[in-house]
């Protein structure tokens, strides 16, 4: 193994190595390894180029918070860019690259950019392209969008499946670090359902990574235990590999769980990745603390790492970031980091403390580890990659020659999850850090680091009351607690943010690579508002939502304006804690799964017939069925729009909505829903129907049947069927609630299929076999019946959307299938004809029928034609409003009927009307063409409009102007019906 | 021409749910259904009704009552689903001959898919399609909820244990069961 895996300790597997590449070069690494400390383990210090000036990057940290460490993992459709090393766990075969560099990792030309930095200061996009502005479009943003970003997405479809899941508890932990596990025991024991998450594969936090004892037994291992009593309760869920990202109204969580992200390829039916929405009566965040850097000058070094992290990689991973260290510390943490060193046999050659007081025991420890002790000392340079350090030692500088220089500038409590709706961060100066404020989400508990309680007996004795208390709260009862000892530990800490006397660039925002120097920039031109800062420097906004940066960059504006750090602000953080991939969000909702789709009970029949399908809200539905040698569709629509027009065809009509309605004041309630009388209507009738919007404008058309003595069946188009129901409900439920009257949808319970043509009667004979008389004066046009037909309950219609002698015969949905196959049996005498919306399409424009293109929600009935149905004996909704003059008007743009003065042009719906000579300006508008078809009837192309004054100009002429695909024609304005103007056929 | 009764193909046409370890779903086929909706100020008149005709009581809120085959699930104010095993269309009919007058009954047989789950795993594949607490304690035996289920509209209700675990219907209405059934089965794996 390399030099820098230790040859014992630390909670990798030895005996199970695995294999990975990295830039192509195949390494080692163990069980157990994330990515970044089997790098590190290999000998690799180099894994990135920085954002702006591909400065050369290694690790940081070694947790979530990661600026640096962003590779590229995986290959191929699974590629994903700025994945942190520092969270990837290792797995046989991962392959990872690094990110913003050409041609290569060492040689990277884009480094130019450093030479230039002069010129990429803060706000440099707002100084350097401004103007020309025409140029932004063109030339600006591309050219930022190309340098930016730094790992390329795949552009594949994602492979692998997401899954949503929703989960209820108690008591929610955040964390399972010390104070988590203690918390989750307090509330698990108690019987509480208890969920506990943590972002990490191995439950223990810090315990993992320091060289500390509880109740005599060794961190790691009480973690062990701990997780293990935990995950043995039958009401306790231990999610490991979950980030609780959001807090949300309602006591409400996001989590996502990293179900296969460890794994090459996620196992059959495994989800790579699920996100839970928990809802938690009780929450405990014990998400712990994130060390902060110092900015001194080249600070970004690889090499230069958190002085935590650099415990970590020792303790956990077994492997020595460097063989020659450095600490640079304002912390007692700090020191445990060089003895741990020491221990571990890597030379600890100096301890800068940027304290000028030095306890006791740390001046004997350095002592005993033989390193150089510089009390008040700052680190104001480094070299190479890492080779060196200069420290300025009083007023002398001295250079050391390290590979490795651990950082320790303090730590801020994680406890972003309590700003999330609403809360505000609370300066605590002895600290030098925010905690959480007093205004919590509800429900709300913070503990140990997360709650600025550093030391490890605290963080213990935190959890367990917490945790105790939250399940008490819920109702249970909690057992005494048992306190776990902890061994004692300094946890001195002293604000120091800047090294003012650094030579080099020192920075504060790693990813987006923002320095002090820009920092102070702002401060000179005037950006002193923190929200102004962090927008003209780009301060925080990276990926990592500034966890390493924010508090330092305050802190620094704080002390050039001469304020106290709460005096200029603080900093909120939002949704997510870390970043969720969208396919989570989207779970199994992408495809044809995004919407749920209808199927009628005639789709497999319509399949089975090669129709042509569409979709029509959520439904499927047939548009039209190619016969055999049929090349066009419209071929195919023109063959079907004859045989209904000469003969008869079928088509499913399913989809239409359908409501029942009942109760003593059904015909009033009709009545006040729709413009027109229905209160009149004998049982056994059908009527047309008119819906108003309460603002006066169309909403919506359709049929009501009064199906027996005080049972009516409601029919809206397929489009508004769920809007007329919300309508429906709303106006019995809190408009007229003294009405008795009842709705339900029915649409899903009846199969209903229109029979069209002159030879429908015939076909319905047949097909019911005197089930019903369905003769002309038995069952005239607008008669309905119930019946019994081959022992099922159904229902007829004698209505007609296409014009012709039709019917709509109605079964319940699982006869559905066999209806359609029994009525082509009885009309196959008569060549029955299956046809589709587009033959009903053009049918209904024949008949100046209007549907959803003039039922556009801008229209009144008078403008569709329809004016004289609004009935002047009763009320309706939409009556008042319909009168408002500016509905009232006379020259509105009205319905009409349009056809090309060039019998061979054709029409587009869309085309604006333009008096004929008159410029194409929208002065000149006079209204557009709703709806176009080709009418085999007629021959030629056929339209309906809404034209100013248009029932007055029949017989006129005006161009269709439309510029979007060249259309310039004549048309003349003539009635909206094209095919039995009298309506003969209906009654036939 | 023959009369022969014409074939009935129920919501999910007999498709074979993919059996998973511990989750075992049944399609409840020929069901009678129909919303029940109380005239307007007749809920107790139907109460009485019910108890005197059914022996049964109506339910008052998002929970079922049995009696003598029938079940019924309160779904909102006023508004319940009455169930039927096998009672097919007649069963609508029967109920209005009951309480016609005291509520409107609109037969819903063919308008709802309904599946039985159950089995060791039923709440762990649950949890993905509903934001409900199924927890035993929180959603106990007799208990309903008017709830989308993924993107689809469904009531779901727990039933008296089978062979020791946790046992739910769920009723979507029928032009959805495909979608429902696919979304199901991947949440159940």
């Amino acid at each position: 193994m390399s030099a820098y895996r230790l040859q014992q300790g630390g909670l990798v597997d030895r005996r199970q190595p695995l294999t990975f590449r990295f830039d192509g070069r195949e390494m080692q690494g163990y069980t157990g390894d994330t990515l970044a400390s089997a790098l590190l383990g290999s000998g690799v210090r180099l894994v990135g180029r920085s954002f702006k000036y591909h400065r050369p990057r290694g690790i940081l940290t070694a947790g979530s918070e990661e600026p640096n460490a962003l590779v590229e993992l995986r290959t191929g459709a699974r590629r994903e860019p700025n994945t942190r090393a520092t969270t990837i766990e290792l797995f046989d075969g991962l392959e990872a690259s690094s990110q913003n560099r050409w041609p290569s990792l060492a040689f990277d030309l884009g480094a130019v950019n450093s030479l230039l930095s002069p010129f990429f200061v803060a706000g440099f996009y707002y100084k350097t392209f401004m103007w020309p502005a025409a140029m932004w479009e063109k030339l600006y943003e591309p050219l930022i969008r190309r340098a930016a970003g730094l790992g390329k997405a795949s552009t594949e479809p994602d492979p692998d499946s997401y899954e949503r899941a929703h989960a209820f508890c108690d008591v929610l932990v955040v964390g399972a670090g010390p104070a988590g596990l203690a918390a989750a025991l307090g509330a698990g024991r108690s019987g509480a359902r208890v969920i506990l998450c943590d972002e990490d594969f191995l439950p223990g936090g810090r315990l993992n990574s320091d060289r500390r004892e509880i109740d005599g037994i060794i961190g790691a291992q009480w973690a062990r235990e701990a997780a293990a009593e935990l995950a043995a309760m039958p009401n306790v869920r231990l999610l490991t590999r979950t980030s609780v990202f959001g807090v949300y109204d309602g006591n409400t969580y996001g989590a996502i769980e990293r179900v296969s992200d460890h794994l090459p390829v996620p196992s059959a039916h495994q989800p790579r990745q699920r996100y839970w929405k928990i809802v938690a009566r009780r929450s405990i965040v014990a998400a712990g603390a994130i060390e902060r850097p110092i900015a001194f000058g080249g600070n970004d070094r690889p090499g230069v790492m958190m002085s935590s992290a650099v415990r970590t990689y020792l303790n956990r991973f077994g492997v020595a970031a460097g063989h020659r260290a450095a600490v640079f510390t304002a912390t007692d943490d700090g020191w445990k980091t060089a003895i741990d060193l020491a221990d571990a046999g890597v030379s600890v050659e100096a301890i800068v403390d940027a304290r000028n007081e030095v306890t006791a025991s740390n001046k004997s420890a350095a002592k005993r580890i033989g390193a150089r002790l510089v009390a008040g000392g700052r680190v104001i340079e480094t070299t190479g990659g890492l080779s060196g350090v200069t420290v300025k030692d009083g007023s002398e500088l001295v250079q050391l020659s390290v590979d490795l220089l651990a950082v320790s500038g303090g730590w801020n409590p994680t406890m972003a999850l309590s700003t999330h709706i609403g809360g505000r961060p609370r300066w605590r100066p002895e600290l030098s850090a925010f905690v959480a404020g007093e205004a919590l989400p509800p429900g709300m508990a913070l503990v140990g680091a997360a709650a600025g309680s550093l030391g490890l007996a605290d963080a213990l004795r935190e959890g367990e009351a917490a945790g105790a208390a939250a399940a008490e709260s819920t109702g249970f009862k909690a057992a005494t607690p048992t306190p776990c000892r902890a061994d004692d530990e300094q946890t001195g800490v002293a604000a120091f943010w800047h090294v003012a006397e650094s030579r080099g660039k020192a920075f504060v925002d790693f990813q987006h690579d923002v320095t002090a120097e820009d920092i102070a920039l702002a401060n000179r031109e005037g950006y002193r508002s923190v929200e102004l800062l962090k927008r003209y420097t780009t301060l925080g906004m990276a990926t990592d939502q500034g966890k390493t940066s924010n508090v330092t960059g305050l802190a620094i504006l704080a002390s050039l304006t001469e304020r106290s750090i709460p005096e200029v602000g603080t900093t909120v953080f939002r949704p997510p804690f870390s970043p969720v991939s969208l396919g989570a969000l989207v779970g199994p909702h992408r495809g044809r799964a995004l919407k749920p789709t209808r199927f009628t009970s005639g789709h497999a029949w319509a399949t089975e017939r090669g129709a042509i399908f569409v979709e029509a809200g959520q439904w499927m539905r047939a548009q039209w069925f190619p016969a055999p040698g049929e090349n066009d569709w419209i071929e195919s629509v023109n063959r079907e729009v004859k045989a209904v027009r000469s003969g008869v065809g079928v088509c499913d009509v399913s989809t239409l909505g359908k409501i029942d309605i009942q109760g003593a004041d059904a015909a009033m309630f009709l009545d006040r829903v729709y413009c027109n009388m229905f209160s009149t209507l004998a049982a056994g009738k059908v009527r047309y129907g008119l819906m108003l919007r309460e603002d006066g404008m169309v909403f919506d058309d359709g049929t009501t049947a009064h199906i027996a003595p005080g049972r009516y069946v409601m029919s809206t188009t397929t489009a508004n069927a769920a809007k007329v129901m919300q309508h429906l409900e709303h106006a019995r439920q809190v408009t007229w609630p003294d009405l008795d009257v009842q709705v339900v949808s029915v649409t899903d319970q009846w199969s209903q299929y229109s029979l069209a043509g002159p030879d429908s009667r015939r076909v319905l004979e047949r097909l019911l076999g005197g089930a019903l008389d369905v003769g002309n004066e038995a069952f005239p046009y607008m008669a309905c019946a119930e019946f019994t037909w081959r022992g099922v309950p159904a229902r007829l219609f004698r209505i007609s959307f296409s014009g012709e002698l039709a019917y709509e015969l109605a079964v319940p949905a699982r006869y559905g299938d066999a209806t359609i196959r029994a009525i082509m049996d009885a009309g196959e005498e008569w060549k029955i004809v299956p046809y589709g919306t587009e033959a009903l399409g053009v049918m209904r424009i024949e008949k100046g029928h209007v549907a959803g293109n003039e039922l556009n929600g801008q229209t009144t009935a008078a403008d569709l034609g329809l004016g004289r149905m609004m009935s002047t004996k009763k009320d309706f909704i939409g009556r008042i409003l319909s009168q408002r003059p500016g509905l009232m008007a006379p020259d509105r743009p009205a319905l009409v009927g349009l056809k090309p003065i060039d019998r061979a042009a054709r029409l587009r719906a869309g085309a604006h009307f333009l008096p004929l000579g008159a410029e194409a300006r929208m002065e000149n508008d006079e209204g557009y063409v709703t709806s176009v078809a080709f009418s085999p009837m007629a021959g030629t192309w056929i339209g309906l409009g809404l034209l100013k004054n248009g029932p007055r100009r029949h017989g006129e002429r005006v161009r269709a102007y439309d510029p979007v695909r060249n259309g310039d024609i004549e048309v003349e304005i003539v009635p909206p019906v094209f095919v039995d103007p009298e309506g003969a056929r209906l009654k036939g | 021409m023959t009369v022969a009764r014409l074939k009935s193909i129920s919501a999910f046409d007999g498709a074979q749910f993919a059996s998973t370890e511990g989750v075992a779903i049944r399609e409840l086929d020929g069901m009678g259904i129909a919303t029940v909706l109380a005239r307007k100020g007749q809920s107790s008149a139907l109460a009485a009704r019910l108890r005197g005709r059914y022996g049964m009581e109506l339910p008052n809120g998002p929970k079922l009552t049995n009696a003598n085959g029938i079940t019924l699930l309160g779904q909102g104010p006023g508004t319940w689903l009455a169930l039927r095993e096998g009672g097919g269309n007649e069963f609508a009919l029967s109920l209005r001959d009951a309480i016609g007058g005291l509520a409107s009954v609109a037969d819903q047989s063919d308008g709802l898919a309904v599946v039985q789950v159950s089995g060791a795993r039923v709440r762990e594949a649950l949890c993905k399609l509903f934001a409900v607490d199924l927890d035993a304690r929180a959603f106990q035996v007799g208990d309903v909820a008017a709830t989308p289920a993924g993107h689809v509209g469904a009531t779901l209700w727990r039933v008296e244990d089978a062979q020791g675990c946790a046992s739910f219907g769920i009723a979507v209405h029928r032009s959805f069961a495909a979608s429902f059934r696919d979304h199901l089965v991947e949440a159940a794996r």
